[in-house]
């Protein structure tokens, strides 16, 4: 009964944000964001984004390993690099640090962001790179935009931190879903909603140690785990949901990322340990092979 | 302070020449020494790193004459190291220690540590431990480094660039990849450069990496020495000995049934009179070392430094009827083990024959060498804005009186290669600070650990005043009795699965010791400033 309770309240959520706005991209964001393009890649610990640096190891790890996870569902012993040759699409780039990342791992990847800032300093960081031959591309353009213009559907998509930076989750979420080929699988990484989430994330981060610059996050942007699991249930329709019944890790899965301070590094946590989805967590799911 | 501003001027130098062709490698390694060659091998037997990466190794010498290394029969370098467990464990993981000579290397079952001015003791042996490897294994560096480079004639994919040196190290405008400039007039653009080139290393002044340090009044003697073999009712000779005098530690380690590697550090003057004297007389004073009272060796120290400094240095025999004189006027038992006057050694060797080394009866010719000591350690193991990472001896150098220098630059590489592989792994960039970072943790702290210890044990040592005397022999009695105690020693400082090096457990029984001082000190000090206030 009180599953059920949240269950429409967060749907509600949903919906009275997407009744606001029809485009997800949020002008104010982009704006904030764009201002602080120039320190995408700065590594240090006074770096606006080290955070995410550090995280990002971790993102990278979960997505490989749920991949290679139902690789293994469907054959024996498949190849460890699982990325090889998968077109990946990484929705809010950034700077391009996940990007990087999976073309480094063999995937063709494209990385857009509705930024124009930040698909210069990614593209500039990219050039730097030997490495990246034809493996990696970057557009500057709203994931609706690249939805409209082109029938290219993609393995992968994958879009990280940025959920709780959208205006339209729903319409979002619905956008990246497109996205993605039947049988492909849809990444997400943002922040839930609840009180610790608040206390580390906008009291701890931005107001006290200002490791991130203040109106980074929204508290009433964020959005619960079982919110987006919820979503996909009736998501396109009733009938013929991404997810359904009970959830199985065939379907869809949510784990926790915890930030250690003292090793100053994010740990993947294991499933379903209780409560460390209360803050950063990563979601995935997939769409039906139909 | 010369060198930094040497480098400077080439870095300036270099600048204006960047603009040349380069050739693009993932991770250059600058040095070729036993770190710099065990990181090009464990990065050469990861399958990850040889199908992703491409490396290099530069090194300033002709790395053939290492290649091409045959020594005579029963001739020993004098440059050896004990290697602990897991150093053994981590060259025989990456497959390379197959390559060495193994029957080259001697094992180290058992150690005696005593203090030169109380005989207090404490032993170690390996049948504390419940496992059937030694506690460490004494290895040649030319064997090492000779078995590492036949590992990497298998493996292509990393290069060797040898003969070749680094002129200057810079980075292009707006970038803050290295470019590596060549003798030869080749440039490597280096996705990560890691210098693994020794003290004064070059890396480390392009990175800018500062460090601290001093360095001791100490300078360290080594050799190969010859003796006869263990008597057929002793063990064999694997047995390592170290006595703590207080102008510093004398070891002696085994490398053959008759040949062992001295490392003895003393004041500067004494180790420069001692090094030009007749090697029978080195001989002589080794002998001596490791029995007469702490008394008869300061005697014989001014002795031998008189002589020297008045350029007639005494004859062998000389010396030996010196000692003899001693001897007899300490009352040691002609037929004892502690009788350094005698040629061999036959029948039923004397009661306490082990708990001395054997008697040397020359020394190798050409191995008597002497270095100064010193204490350093870098700020960070990372160059800011990464994409520099130093290792072994670049990042630390440290008191070789527990042979722990080149152990700790094996760990260093070992932590490496494993940072570079997760990295690979998740997609990240080897040159990125973040897939650096828990490299610099992990090694900053252990090293930090294990040089502080041993800084502080040559601290606690140096020393023949009385109350710290009697408190670091009590102390070190009390825990020659107790064996689990050394057991958990042993166990501790290694991690869970592999034993610490004998001279690392040591190291830890004294550090518990060196707090001993302090106190002791402070507190006299404290009594004698109430007796003087009070007298005034």
């Amino acid at each position: 009964m009180f599953a059920a309770a949240i269950r429409r309240s967060s749907t509600r959520a949903l919906v009275a944000r997407y009744s606001t706005s029809t485009s997800s991209v949020n002008p104010a964001e982009i704006a904030h964001f764009s201002r602080l393009s120039s320190e995408w890649w700065d590594e240090s610990p006074s770096g606006e984004f080290s955070f995410l640096h550090q995280m990002n190891p971790v993102r990278v790890r979960f997505i490989r390993e749920k991949l290679l996870e139902v690789a293994r569902d469907a054959q024996e012993n498949p190849p460890l690099n699982v990325l090889r040759g998968m077109e990946v699409l990484d929705v809010g780039c950034g700077g391009g640090l996940l990007s990087e990342s999976l073309a480094r791992l063999g995937a063709k990847t494209l990385g857009i962001d509705a930024s124009e800032a930040n698909i210069s300093i990614a593209r500039l960081h990219a050039a730097q790179d030997p490495g990246f031959a034809s493996s990696l591309s970057y557009q500057h353009t709203p994931a609706e935009a690249l939805l409209a213009e082109s029938d290219k559907r993609y393995d992968v998509v994958c879009s990280m931190e940025v959920l709780e930076h959208v205006d339209n989750p729903t319409g979002f979420l619905d956008t990246c879903a497109k996205l993605v080929k039947p049988g492909g699988h849809l990444f997400l990484a943002t922040i839930s909603r609840t009180a610790l989430a608040y206390f580390l994330t906008i009291f701890m981060a931005e107001d006290v140690l200002r490791k991130v610059a203040r109106g980074t996050h929204t508290h009433s942007k964020f959005i619960r785990p079982e919110e987006l699991t919820e979503f996909f249930r009736t998501y396109p329709n009733t009938e013929s949901p991404w997810v359904r019944g009970q959830p199985t890790r065939t379907q869809v899965e949510v784990r926790g990322m915890v930030y250690n301070p003292l090793s100053s590094s994010w740990i993947l946590a294991p499933r379903d340990a209780w409560g460390a989805d209360g803050c950063n967590y990563v979601f995935w799911v997939r769409k039906p092979n139909i | 302070m010369l060198k930094s501003g040497l480098g400077i001027a080439r870095r300036a130098l270099g600048r204006s020449l960047s603009t040349s062709a380069h050739e693009d490698w993932d991770i250059v390694i600058v040095g070729g020494g036993p770190a710099g060659l065990a990181l090009a091998s464990a990065l050469g037997s990861s399958q990850l790193v040889r199908e992703s990466l491409r490396v290099a190794l530069v090194e300033a010498s002709d790395l053939s004459k290492i290649r091409e290394w045959t020594p005579a029969e029963g001739a020993f370098s004098n440059r050896a190291s004990s290697l602990t467990h897991k150093s053994q464990t981590f060259l025989r993981d990456i497959r390379a220690w197959e390559h060495v000579d193994e029957t080259r290397t001697c094992p180290i079952e058992d150690m005696q540590v005593w203090d030169g001015v109380s005989d207090s003791r404490i032993e170690f042996s390996s049948s504390l431990l419940a496992t059937e490897l030694p506690m460490a294994r004494m290895t040649e560096n030319l064997n090492l480094q000779r078995g590492l480079l036949r590992h990497l004639a298998n493996v292509p994919q990393v290069q060797i660039l040898d003969s070749s040196r680094v002129q200057s190290i810079d980075h292009p405008e707006g970038s803050n990849w290295p470019l590596v400039h060549l003798d030869s007039g080749r440039v490597l653009r280096s996705r990560l450069l890691v210098g693994a080139d020794g003290f004064n290393s070059p890396v480390r002044a392009f990175a800018n990496i500062s460090s601290f340090g001093w360095a001791y009044d100490t300078h360290a003697i080594v050799a190969t020495m010859s003796h006869q073999p263990r008597g057929a009712f002793m063990g064999p000779n694997t047995t390592a000995y170290q006595r703590f005098l207080p102008t510093g530690p004398i070891a002696f380690l085994p490398l053959s049934p008759v040949a062992s590697s001295l490392v003895w550090s003393s004041k500067p003057p004494l180790v420069a009179a001692l090094k030009a004297s007749e090697p029978d007389v080195l001989a002589t004073m080794i002998n001596a070392a490791f029995r007469l009272p702490d008394v008869s060796m300061r005697y014989l120290h001014d002795l031998i430094l008189d002589a020297h400094a008045s350029g007639s240095p005494l004859a062998a025999p000389q010396v030996q009827a010196e000692v003899a004189w001693r001897e007899k006027s300490h009352g040691i038992d002609a037929m004892s083990a502690y009788t350094s006057i005698r040629s061999t050694v036959q029948g039923i060797p004397p009661a306490d024959a082990e708990l001395l080394p054997p008697l040397v009866t020359s020394l190798q010719p050409g191995t008597v060498a002497s270095f100064p000591l010193r204490f350093n350690h870098i700020d960070s193991y990372l160059g800011e804005g990464g994409r520099t990472v130093l290792v072994g001896d670049a990042a630390h150098t440290v008191h070789p009186l527990a042979g722990q220098g080149l152990n700790l630059g094996l760990a260093d590489v070992e932590c490496l290669s494993r940072c570079i592989e997760q990295a690979l792994t998740n997609g990240g960039d080897v040159g990125s600070r973040t897939a650096l970072l828990p490299y610099a943790q992990e090694r900053y702290l252990a090293n930090h650990k294990v040089m502080s210890v041993m800084d502080k044990l040559h601290k606690l040592y140096s020393t023949s005043f009385e109350p710290v005397v009697w408190a670091r022999s009590v102390g070190l009695e009390v825990l020659n009795e107790l064996d689990s105690v050394k057991t958990a020693l042993m166990m501790e400082a290694s991690g869970k699965d592999t034993p610490a090096s004998p001279w690392d457990s040591a190291a830890t029984v004294v550090e518990n010791l060196a707090g001993v001082k302090n106190v002791v000190g402070t507190s006299l000090s404290s009594i004698l400033r109430a007796v003087s206030s009070r007298s005034k």
